[in-house]
């Protein structure tokens, strides 16, 4: 991928106010550093309920713009047809320390159609991406957008009823996953296991600036 | 842009007196932005994660502010995500995507758009995950450390 500049030290490209002569002082509170990262998965399986588990504050919902590129191609232009809904997303935060935030986005589900959620995930320091071990296809989606576009990412597999059905060696080859990408089971309901997730993702982000 | 209103532009929703005119707020979320989007100067919408807070500026114009920049600039008191706004608004992100760079423009609103490149900075990451280990799961055990 491109690099991209960094236009300013300590962490902002400040859009800045008007000088004070036209608009007065800025108010003197600093705003945390954010730190995105991303919830995916297929319908229904435990996205909403992860970012609950662990957000400091009831999860929010907004809606949000995404382009949605339809499976099938336009026979005139051979280009996929596009159109833009209007989803659901909903997320979450776990305050640092007063300079530094994390927030946790969890995208819509999604199965058959492809998506581009680059509004939303533009600068995420990673993914994870939850599976329902009953349904492993409806996650295809979220793991293919990540390896495209370089996005570190792990997998975690929800054991709904406390069983998992496939090993993880199984799902690693029924997603045809690289080595790279971990997995690992969780349960969306706990706050540790979730903390655990996070945390994998995390670690493997940080691998990456030292690789 | 197609909605057959007459385009009145960013501030053309008060009247003279800053009553407001035009229906009612619920009903024209998109409206307000008279079809415009907003963007950074490289073109891309701000991430949801962007961090807006308000000015002194902001806060002794509250009053003279129409109902959304109004109530945006109220709750960036203390500062809040674009996705926070939004959700607690009930507003679409692109809503307050373009009414925050309004009242950016009109310094009344800080606005302030995360680096892209501290998904490569060790020191930040590093932060993250201290931070995250110190969070104990429902019964209260931290995570080992290794
Ligand atoms: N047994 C069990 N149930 C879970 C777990 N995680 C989520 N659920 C339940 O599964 C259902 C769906 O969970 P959500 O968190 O809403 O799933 P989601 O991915 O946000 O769903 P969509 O946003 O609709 O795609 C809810 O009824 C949850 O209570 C889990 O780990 N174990
Ligand atoms: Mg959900």
């Amino acid at each position: 991928m491109a690099s991209v500049p960094s236009p300013t030290p300590g962490g902002y490209s400040v859009t800045p106010t008007e000088p004070a002569a036209q608009g007065g002082a800025v108010t003197a509170e600093r705003p945390p550093l954010p730190v995105k990262l991303v919830i995916a998965g297929g319908f229904g399986v435990g996205k909403t309920t992860a970012v609950g588990s662990i957000s400091e504050i009831e999860p929010l919902t907004t809606e949000a713009a995404i382009t949605e590129v339809a499976a099938g191609v336009d026979d005139l232009s051979h280009t996929p047809t596009k159109t833009t809904t209007t989803v659901a997303m909903d997320f979450g935060c776990i305050t640092i320390d007063p300079t530094l935030k994390l927030y946790l986005f969890g995208t819509p589900g999604q199965d058959r159609f492809g998506f581009m959620w680059d509004d939303l995930v533009e600068g995420a320091v990673g993914g994870l991406v939850i599976v329902d071990s009953r349904r492993l296809d409806d996650c295809y989606a979220a793991v293919d957008y990540f390896e495209h576009r370089g996005i570190p990412f792990a997998v975690a597999l929800n054991a709904f009823d406390g069983t998992v059905e496939h090993s993880l060696d199984e799902v690693r080859w029924a997603l045809d996953m690289a080595d790279q990408v971990p997995v690992v089971v969780f349960d969306a309901r706990e706050r540790g296991s979730v903390r655990d997730a996070l945390l994998t993702v995390l670690e493997l982000a940080l691998s990456r600036t030292e690789g | 842009m197609a909605d057959g209103h007459a385009p009145a532009g960013a501030h053309g929703f008060t009247g003279p007196d800053g009553t407001p005119v035009g229906p009612a707020p619920a009903v024209r979320p998109f409206l307000v932005t008279a079809g415009r989007v907003a963007g950074t100067a490289s073109g891309r919408p701000i991430p949801v994660e962007t961090q807006m807070v308000a000015t002194t500026a902001g806060i002794d114009a509250l009053e003279r502010l129409s109902f959304e920049q109004h109530d945006i600039v109220a709750a960036c008191r203390r500062p809040q995500s674009l996705a926070e706004i939004a959700a607690r608004l009930r507003l679409h992100l692109n809503v307050v995507r373009v009414l925050a760079e309004d009242l950016r423009a009109d310094g009344q609103l800080s606005v302030h758009v995360p680096r892209t490149d501290i998904v490569r900075d060790a020191s930040v990451l590093r932060r993250v995950i201290d931070g995250l280990r110190a969070i104990p799961d429902s019964r209260g055990v931290l995570r080992d450390s290794d």
